[in-house]
């Protein structure tokens, strides 16, 4: 989950307010993650209409030929206003402007050498057929998810992604590793105490990525490893989180894992915290909140916000004799959507050092915390 | 600072004593800076709303994409999205609509997507955030659902939540109030008379599917203007990216120049009260000679006499403008209501919630006022400054007067009218007739200058005439009158200018109003005119459905129909009226009020689709004339006709074009009908009753589907107001009256005191009270007389140029050249009277100090 | 202003002309005077109506310029001055007394006196107590406070000297000071002028046709058609 989690929970906190409050859970009419999620690709890449909230994620680590260290992310969120059949009736004929989803885009780029954050965001209703601001469409096995200027094709064996922004564009193409990663139980993904609080979630955990990143006007071609989330819902998250801190990291050997941390006001965790491991070969080890152990090293306060993040951790996982470092490769990769979410998270490429089973190893990765600038409320 | 003190002994403590004629001439001054105050002030807050509520409405747009004469398709769309320059795009959409189960005042809807809006204008809703948060998320989840702004609910009496029921031309429908908005931004625009709904419903309820209004755009930092212009390539044809600001640089251009010529007007006032302040600063030069040559006998330098009296006209100034200010704030209450109406029926249509006290307005007016006053007292101040220090050694106190040759002021006077023909010919400056109005300044002068010259021959030749036949006191009145010529002269030129001011005013609003009744008997002419429902506020944007269309034709009644399509344009940034109607059922009941182009050919022509009739504003305007091509884009068809007329027409000051309906439809595309008026062919017997016949079977057969009003209703409030809009034009034309009688007042006080111990004398030589009074009581009709026939002659002069030259320049229209006598011959005696009766106080006031006692003083 | 060495003469004038234009012609204001009047002399100047004398003291008192001719008083040569020069002299040099008093009528006393040396621009503070005290010496100063329509031809015409004397000028001008006074005032205001000439060693010039001042007199001058016709007075 990822971020998406977050997201949805930041935007529904935004778009659909009230989250925090104990009948903000309106979720009747919509579908729910209860068990299951039979995940089939590729026809699970496309949307799931019916649920409130979905993401499509993406973050990587790149390279230009000189060596210059660029980090990016990409989301598409789907949320969707009112259930099918709801009780507000549409008016016959609808405008094409009648819309049940709104797809919100967030997109930045870390321009690690020169210490620059940039980031951009879009939102658009998806409409009726041909309007074409935002949302989806499939030909054949190839689903398109876009907004303007912005759009995500998942081919069945490889993703294209493109955003063009005011300071800043990308235009990347990614090739799995490793089949898709199905989180939790076969990609039911519990993130509460009851069963409906819970996503269907997998991600690619390694994408050969390349490309084009154009900063400044210019265009500079770029090379890399990406990690890709997809996640659906319609639970919000259980009363008394207050948001999360998510780790995706690839190590040198091809190994990768993903740990979520589910906040509560009290300072512990949520006992639905947890992980995947991904050995090199892409066997899955469920990794429950038992399994490690996250120890915050550094902070960072941000001028924009006035909130305090942590930048530097420790994960051990001593089961798989993982004991690493997790450094922010910038401190500042704070994301503020004014227009779109309104939410404000940290999402930021990281560095990892560290030993595993006895030797040491690197990595690298992407790191989304949230609710620390304030509870969700105090998002903007 | 002993300037001050010595202003403070020498001066104020002189109009002290005086304080009568000191109060007279403060409230001269004061009428004229209340008058000048209020109009700019009034204008200025309709300015101020207009302005921010298209500042509002516009937000941060760059370029604003539009189809001329009609609806822009949303299938543009994804040109936008698709093209690199484009960085933000809002589509919009607006109409006037109407609570329906309560009766009240249209409002302005605007359709907007709240996702896509929030890049371009600003609006919050109130409440806590997330609260708003959800409402305006309402307005897209939830069908039929607006937020309103905070007065409007008040107004129509609903809460967040409620419902209400609206009325548009072609749907009612019931909506959901989802919240409040905040007083900001775009809650500003109309003065807050504004709702706000999602796009979707914006046209689901309008019936405008695939349709908007307009699309707002903004542009990369990095799109060139190359990229702009590849975009505008990419877009369908008739499509136009048109500046945001056009429509309110247009209107604000218009609002200043109306806001200028009501300034001019007002000014007149304040100039009468110039003559006041003169009369008073001169008299009191020319009474304090003496006192003046001690001055300078004892190290007075001549610049302190020349700052005393320059000062005491700027403290007239000073003191008149503070004055004005709570007269102001009376006056300003009744212009507001005025000046907006007039603005809205003129220009654009503008929602004053009230007064914006600016402090640029108020230094204006002060500094008007200041200047207006001090320059009054220029001229008395130089010629205090000339007098020798000598004459304090002078024993007799017939302080020397340096006469004006007479006969030189009545050469410049020649020369400032003369001047003023060039001058009314040169064009204006940015839709002001400045040179007009430099003419018009030029005429009062020289009649002011002529004066005197014509006083002196008034004196001499009906001294003698009157000496045989109305006796002595006439006879010594004529003849002072002929000798101090020159100093009456001021006064008479204050009456001059008023009586001119009255005589031009009445030919020229007679004339318009003579003109624009000729119009509406024309062109307003009909028996009932229809329309779909709020077609007027509206601006008849949309067309009858066909349903009913194809009804009102096969109306059995005895009556012709003329349909018409009227579309809202530009002409460059020049904003107009086409119109397509049914010229040759028209021609055959109506007409026009032709300018130019011979009346039997044009209407041939334009029955047979040969061309267009346009009217005189848009020929002043676009600069087209008989013969040249007329070119517009109108819903997707390129249009390209001749102009085979010129017509008068006063619907809005932004010009009409009239083409043929019938061919517009064979020639280009169907253009629907946006209103029909029906003509009843049985003129003999009475058409009230068979109007009322017509129009309940309308309503019997489409409820409120359609707007009705007969022809003879819709001509009275065409005329209503017309009227209403020159109250206030006679309102100054009132107080620029009564600053004149109080010159006349001062006038003749000052002549009276200046000759207390020659009265005595009279008296003392024989003349009785009553003779002494009568030659003042002569004196005064002399003035009044010779003021009112030069005041006449100067009207009529300015009369013309206001008809020809202020009004063209400024309006583009002109009207027919009509005097109204009766009004004239009416009100001019009641002038003289009123003059007349200006001149008792001074009557009174000889002999207030016993004869005796005037003459022992030394 | 340059000052005036002892031995000096305070006037000097040198054919000293004035002539008025009239409609085609001109008119003599005087004609050819030569003047040569010593610091500390009281000159008492005679002459008939029309004689020239009023001329005369108007060139003296920098009120109008000669036509042709020097002029030069306490050291200021009047025949090229212009403007500005002469308002400082009037200001500064000379002080004048009217026949008619010529006091402003809303001033009050006070601040008739106060006046010229407020237009010299002199210390407001300083010049009321010097007013005051000029007023004391003229036995006004009950009166400090009324407008010249409250008072006597001889509180006027005192008020008037008091006027003259405050800024302290080298040369007293008086133009027929008793000609509006009946006799018992005109002889306190000749005496006022004596007392200055002797006791504070001022110049005064007194043109009158009475006999009020000859006796205080050093030296007569009589003048007749613009011109001095008693040459032994020229000293």
């Amino acid at each position: 989950m990822r971020s998406a989690f977050a997201f949805i929970f930041a935007s529904m906190v935004i778009l659909i307010g009230g989250l925090r409050t104990a009948d903000a859970d309106n979720s009747s009419g919509f579908l729910q993650v209860t068990g299951p999620c039979k995940l089939e690709f590729p026809r699970d890449h496309a949307p799931h209409p019916g649920f409130r909230n979905e993401w499509w994620y993406y973050t990587g680590n790149l390279k230009s030929e000189t060596g210059r260290h660029f980090g990016y992310q990409l989301t598409f969120f789907r949320h969707q206003l009112t259930p099918f059949g709801g009780s507000a009736g549409w008016p016959d004929p609808p405008s094409a402007w009648r819309s049940r989803q709104i797809y919100i885009g967030h997109a930045a780029v870390s321009d690690i050498s020169a210490k620059r954050h940039l980031q951009a965001e879009k939102v658009g209703r998806e409409g009726l057929e041909g309007l074409g601001i935002g949302g989806w469409v499939q030909y054949g096995q190839d689903v398109t998810l876009f907004l303007p200027g912005w759009s995500a094709v998942i081919f069945p064996d490889s993703h294209k992604i493109a955003v063009a922004g005011d300071d800043f564009a990308f235009q990347l193409e990614l090739k799995p590793a490793k089949p898709p990663v199905k989180h939790g139980i076969s990609g039911y993904s519990r993130k509460g105490s009851t069963p409906e609080r819970a996503s269907c979630y997998y991600s690619f955990s390694r994408l050969e990525t390349s490309g084009s990143i154009t900063v400044a006007g210019k265009s500079i071609p770029v090379k890399g490893e990406s990690w890709m989330d997809h996640e659906f819902s319609t639970a919000p998250l259980e009363p008394g989180t207050v948001g999360w801190d998510w780790f995706s990291i690839q190590l040198a050997d091809r190994s990768e894992f993903m740990i979520f941390l589910l906040r509560r006001e009290d300072g512990g965790l949520n006992t639905a915290s947890s992980g995947t491991y991904i050995d090199s070969l892409g066997v899955l080890r469920h990794l429950d909140r038992g399994y490690f152990d996250v120890r915050v090293l550094d902070t960072w306060r941000s001028k924009a916000s006035g909130a305090v993040y942590p930048s530097g951790w420790q994960i051990k996982i001593p089961l798989l004799g993982i004991e690493v470092d997790v450094a922010s490769n910038l401190p500042d990769q704070e994301m503020q959507t004014s227009a779109s979410t309104g939410v404000t998270y940290w999402e930021g490429s990281v560095s990892v050092k560290g030993v595993k089973g006895g030797s040491p190893i690197e990595g690298q990765g992407y790191v989304e915390l949230t609710g620390y600038a304030g509870p969700f409320s105090a998002l903007k | 600072m002993f300037f001050l003190r010595l202003f403070r002994w020498f001066s104020l403590r002189n109009l002290r004593t005086h304080w009568g004629r000191a109060l007279v001439v403060l409230l001269g001054i004061a009428l004229g800076a209340a008058v000048f105050t209020s109009v700019r002030l009034a204008v200025h807050a309709s300015l101020s709303s207009f302005v921010r509520s298209m500042d509002f409405f516009a937000g941060t747009a760059q370029k604003v994409l539009v189809r001329p004469g009609g609806y822009l398709p949303e299938g543009v769309l994804p040109v936008l999205l698709g093209h690199p320059a484009v960085k933000d795009f809002s589509p919009l959409l607006t109409t006037y609509v109407r609570r329906s189960d309560v009766p009240g005042d249209s409002f302005l809807m605007i359709g907007i997507d709240p996702l896509l809006d929030q890049a371009f204008r600003k609006w919050r809703i109130s409440g806590d955030r997330d609260q708003a948060t959800e409402r305006w998320l309402d307005l897209i989840r939830e069908p039929y659902t607006l937020i309103l702004t905070e007065p409007l609910a008040r107004e129509l009496q609903i809460a967040s939540g409620a419902r209400l029921k609206l009325d548009h031309t072609r749907n009612s429908a019931e909506f959901r109030v989802a919240g409040i908005l905040m007083p900001e931004g775009l809650a500003l625009v109309e003065g807050g008379r504004v709702a706000l709904t999602d796009i979707a419903t914006f046209q689901e309820f309008t019936g405008l599917y695939g349709l908007l209004d307009r699309i707002d755009l903004t542009f990369k930092p990095k799109a060139t203007p190359q990229d702009i212009e590849d975009l505008a390539r990419k877009l369908p044809a008739e499509l136009e990216l048109r500046s945001p600001s056009a429509a309110r640089d247009s209107g604000t251009a218009m609002i200043r120049a109306y806001q200028l010529n009501l300034s001019v007007l007002s000014f007149a006032s304040l100039f009468v009260g110039m003559f006041l302040v003169y009369s008073l600063v001169a008299l009191n030069v020319a009474a304090r000679r003496r006192e003046l040559a001690v001055l300078r006998s004892l190290g007075a330098s001549p610049r302190t006499l020349f700052m005393l009296f320059l000062c005491e006209g700027m403290l007239f100034g000073a003191g008149g403008w503070m004055l004005a200010i709570p007269l102001s704030s009376l006056l300003v209450k009744y212009l507001l209501h005025g000046v907006s109406q007039t603005i809205s029926t003129l220009f654009v249509r503008v929602q004053v919630e009230g007064l914006v006290l600016s402090p640029l307005e108020i230094a204006i007016s002060l500094g008007v006022t200041l200047l207006t006053a001090a320059g009054a007292a220029l001229q008395p101040a130089r010629e205090a400054m000339g007098v020798p220090p000598k004459e304090a050694m002078e024993i007799s106190q017939a302080g020397v007067r340096r006469g004006h040759s007479v006969r030189r002021l009545a050469l410049w006077a020649l020369g400032c009218i003369l001047a003023g023909i060039p001058l009314s010919l040169l064009p204006g400056v940015a839709g002001v007739p400045l040179p007009g109005y430099l003419a018009i300044l030029l005429l009062f002068i020289g009649f002011a200058l002529l004066s005197p010259w014509m006083l002196e021959r008034l004196g001499q030749r009906l001294a003698p005439l009157l000496r045989r036949y109305a006796g002595i006191p006439a006879y010594l009145a004529g003849r002072y009158l002929r000798d101090c010529g020159a100093r009456t002269a001021i006064s008479v030129g204050a009456l001059i200018t008023a009586v001119a001011l009255f005589t031009a005013l009445v030919v020229m609003i007679h004339s318009f109003r003579h003109t624009v009744e000729l119009w509406v008997r024309q062109t307003v002419s009909g028996d009932l005119f229809v329309t779909t429902k709020m077609g007027q506020v509206n601006r008849f944007r949309f067309a009858i459905p066909e349903t009913i269309v194809a009804g009102l034709k096969q109306m059995d009644v005895g009556a012709d129909y003329v349909q018409s399509r009227r579309y809202q344009m530009n002409y460059g940034d020049f904003p107009y009226e086409f119109e397509a109607m049914g010229m040759e059922t028209f021609l055959s009941h109506g007409g026009f009020v032709w300018l130019k182009g011979d009346p039997q050919e044009t209407r041939l022509r334009l029955t047979q689709g040969e061309g267009v009739l346009i009217s005189e504003v848009f020929a002043t305007r676009t600069g087209l004339g008989i013969g040249d091509v007329f070119r517009t884009q109108i819903e997707g068809s390129s249009i390209e006709l001749p102009v085979v007329g010129i017509i008068r027409d006063y619907r809005t000051d932004g010009g009409v074009v009239f083409y043929s309906w019938k061919h517009f439809k064979e020639r280009f595309h169907d253009p629907q009908w946006s209103g029909v008026r029906f003509f009843f062919k049985d003129r003999a017997s009475e058409v009230g009753g068979r109007v009322s016949a017509l129009r309940n079977a309308i309503i019997q057969r489409w409820g409120d589907a359609l707007d009705m009003v007969s022809g003879k209703d819709l001509r009275e409030s065409v005329l209503r107001i017309f009227d209403e809009t020159f109250a206030i034009t006679t309102v100054l034309l009132l107080i620029a009256l009564a600053v004149a009688a109080l010159g006349i007042t001062t006038t003749l006080t000052v002549m009276v005191l200046e000759r207390s111990r020659q009265l005595s004398t009279l008296y003392a030589v024989g003349g009785s009270f009553r003779q002494i009074r009568a030659m003042i009581f002569w004196e005064a009709s002399f003035l009044v007389a010779a003021g009112e026939v030069a005041g006449l002659a100067c009207g009529f002069i300015l009369s013309y140029l206001l008809v020809y030259v202020i009004n063209r320049q400024s309006f583009g229209w002109t009207f027919l050249y009509v005097v109204d006598w009766g009004a004239l011959a009416f009100s001019l005696p009641l002038i003289i009277l009123t003059a007349l009766a200006a001149a008792v106080p001074a009557v009174r006031m000889v002999f207030r100090a016993p004869p005796a006692a005037l003459l022992r003083e030394r | 202003m340059p000052s005036t060495p002892l031995n000096e003469p305070i006037i000097h004038a040198a054919n000293l002309t004035r002539v008025y234009p009239l409609g085609d012609g001109s008119v003599v204001g005087i004609n050819q005077v030569n003047l040569n009047v010593a610091p500390g002399e009281l000159v008492v100047l005679k002459g008939n109506s029309g004689s020239g004398k009023s001329t005369l003291l108007s060139l003296l008192a920098g009120l109008d310029r000669p036509t042709s001719g020097d002029l030069s008083v306490a050291g200021n040569n009047l025949s090229n001055s212009h403007g500005m020069d002469l308002t400082r002299f009037r200001r500064e040099v000379v002080g004048m007394v009217f026949q008619s008093f010529n006091l402003l009528p809303t001033l009050n006393v006070l601040e008739n006196v106060s006046l010229p040396a407020l237009l010299a621009d002199k210390d407001a503070e300083e010049t009321r107590r010097k007013a005051l005290e000029l007023l004391d010496w003229l036995g006004l100063k009950n009166r400090r406070d009324h407008h010249p329509d409250q008072l006597s031809g001889g509180e006027m015409q005192r008020t008037a000297i008091a006027r003259a004397l405050i800024n302290d000028p080298a040369l007293i001008l008086a133009d027929e000071p008793t000609g509006n006074l009946d006799s018992r005032n005109g002889m306190t205001v000749i005496d006022l002028l004596g007392q200055l000439n002797r006791t504070f060693k001022r110049t005064v010039v007194i043109a009158t046709h009475s006999d009020l001042a000859d006796a205080l007199a050093t030296r007569h001058i009589r003048i007749r058609d613009g011109a001095i016709t008693d040459p032994s007075c020229d000293g």
